[in-house]
């Protein structure tokens, strides 16, 4: 498939939700991605493919502005990343990393803490939607007063995309977001991912599972 | 009762009494031998200076003079935090020294106006040891604060990433950082004010006593100097802190690994 075609029925008919032109990166001084151009429509859901080590998170980090690329340019929703538009992109995007840390402390206080900010608080009523989340991702109720050290990763992994939803972003991306979990609960996750049409998933994925929900796989290679 | 003078002869020859510490090391077979001779020499040396220094600053007592000492004092400081904590100078010298400067002038100038009614603020007999023992725990308090934030930051990076993904601003993901780091530079202080008088005698109060005072105006002094050092020590970490993120951190705000030695 090559890179930037939208999929069938998904052709550009608006501004792209994620759009990356010719971007060089480097990741401890090593050129990890060179020339890199992809696009991502409103509401598309990609998966990046490729062998391990080949820049894929990296590509998911650029978007978040944790890593700047060299040359090239990256634009969220038509708007161009920049040191001052971050702040406000991070706001529109929703990221789960591979590695998941929780820090330490009680469950409910890691899933309460990104409503504290200025620019998350008036989605605080997000939280009552808990109950049917952790339902629906076959998660125990009794999971929040739990301390976070005590769960597998496979709760960690769930517990980290349930955070993304309860911000309400409209892109939401996702590194190996099925990874540590068994065959239900990945499932699980998969067909929730598939009943929200209207967001736009950029994803990095080996499980099969994730690559049959998307619309498009693009080979980073 | 004035404070008895030592003759340098005397002094020499308690110089002997390190024969304990020197013979235990040789017994033990403790490696530590001229690391302590070279450390002792230091001490002789760098105090004569001192004394010889301050000798001629308490004769003149200028004004100005004695600021010059403060600001010569205050940069040594400044260079020893950014030593202690990895931090490259040219960065971090301007707001280092403007974190240690309202740090320390704070607490001196009302610890010498307002309290001791001096009517001379820079006077050479209060400034120079108050001034100094107020920087000296600045000192230490900024590298246990500077470290401690920076390093947790480091050591946590997923979490401070993943906190920048969910939309905190800059002062918004720092926030827990800035608190461990300051408690973490409080504490030996907040320890030692819990404590103090209990062991043994801190330093001010000796001081003071030894100087001909009855220990009732040593125990004023002495509480007035552990207010001085901890709202100073206070004053300086916060301020230091602060004043160090615009040059530690990259526009995007992650940690920028250029500001720190060793790290890129």
């Amino acid at each position: 498939m090559y890179l930037g075609d939208p999929a069938p029925g998904k052709e550009k008919m608006s501004t792209p939700a994620i759009e990356i032109q010719n971007i060089t990166v480097r990741f401890q001084g090593k050129c990890v991605r060179q020339n890199f151009s992809m696009q991502v429509n409103p509401g598309e859901k990609v998966v990046l493919d490729g062998r391990s080590g080949i820049g894929k998170s990296t590509i998911l980090r650029c978007l978040m502005g944790f890593v700047a690329p060299e040359t090239g340019t990256v634009r969220i929703n038509g708007q161009a990343l920049t040191p001052e538009s971050i702040w406000t992109l991070r706001t529109q995007m929703a990221y789960v990393p591979q590695e998941v840390d929780l820090g330490s402390g009680q469950l409910r206080q890691w899933i309460e803490a990104p409503f504290a900010f200025k620019v998350n608080s008036h989605n605080r009523k997000n939280l009552d939607r808990l109950p049917k989340l952790f339902d629906r991702f076959l998660l125990s109720a009794d999971l929040l007063d739990s301390d976070v050290s005590k769960l597998s990763g496979g709760e960690k992994q769930r517990m980290a995309i349930i955070s993304a939803i309860l911000l309400d972003r409209k892109i939401i991306l996702l590194d190996e977001p099925t990874s540590a979990m068994d065959r239900f609960a990945g499932k699980a996750v998969l067909d929730f991912l598939r009943s929200i049409p209207d967001s736009t998933i950029l994803a990095i994925s080996h499980d099969q599972a994730v690559l049959d929900l998307a619309d498009r796989i693009v080979n980073v290679s | 009762m004035g404070i008895v003078n030592i003759g340098i002869k005397t002094l020499a020859a308690y110089y002997l009494l390190l024969i304990f510490p020197l013979a235990i090391m040789l017994w033990f077979k403790i490696p530590i031998i001229g690391k302590t001779l070279i450390a002792v020499v230091r001490m002789t040396l760098q105090l004569l200076f001192v004394g010889f220094y301050l000798q001629v600053v308490f004769e003149f007592n200028n004004p100005w003079l004695n600021v010059l000492w403060l600001v010569v004092m205050v940069t040594v400081a400044d260079f020893s935090i950014a030593r202690g904590c990895d931090l490259k100078p040219g960065r971090f010298v301007l707001p280092l020294f403007a974190a240690l400067a309202a740090g320390t002038t704070i607490p001196l100038l009302t610890f010498v106006g307002p309290l001791l009614h001096r009517p001379n603020l820079m006077d050479a007999q209060y400034v120079i040891p108050i001034g100094g023992m107020i920087l000296g725990n600045c000192l230490r308090a900024d590298i246990i604060g500077i470290k401690n934030f920076y390093d947790a930051i480091e050591k946590s990076e997923k979490i401070f990433l993943h906190t920048l993904s969910q939309g905190a601003r800059l002062h918004e993901a720092i926030r827990p950082y800035l608190r461990d780091a300051c408690r973490a530079a409080l504490l030996p202080t907040v320890a030692t004010m819990g404590t103090i008088g209990l062991v043994a005698l801190p330093g001010m109060m000796t001081g003071v006593i030894l100087g001909g005072a009855d220990p009732m105006t040593a125990i004023k002094y002495q509480i007035a100097i552990m207010i001085a050092i901890f709202s100073g020590t206070a004053i300086t970490v916060i301020l230091a802190i602060l004043m160090t993120i615009k040059s530690s951190f990259t526009p995007f705000g992650t940690l920028d690994r250029h500001a720190f030695k060793g790290r890129s």
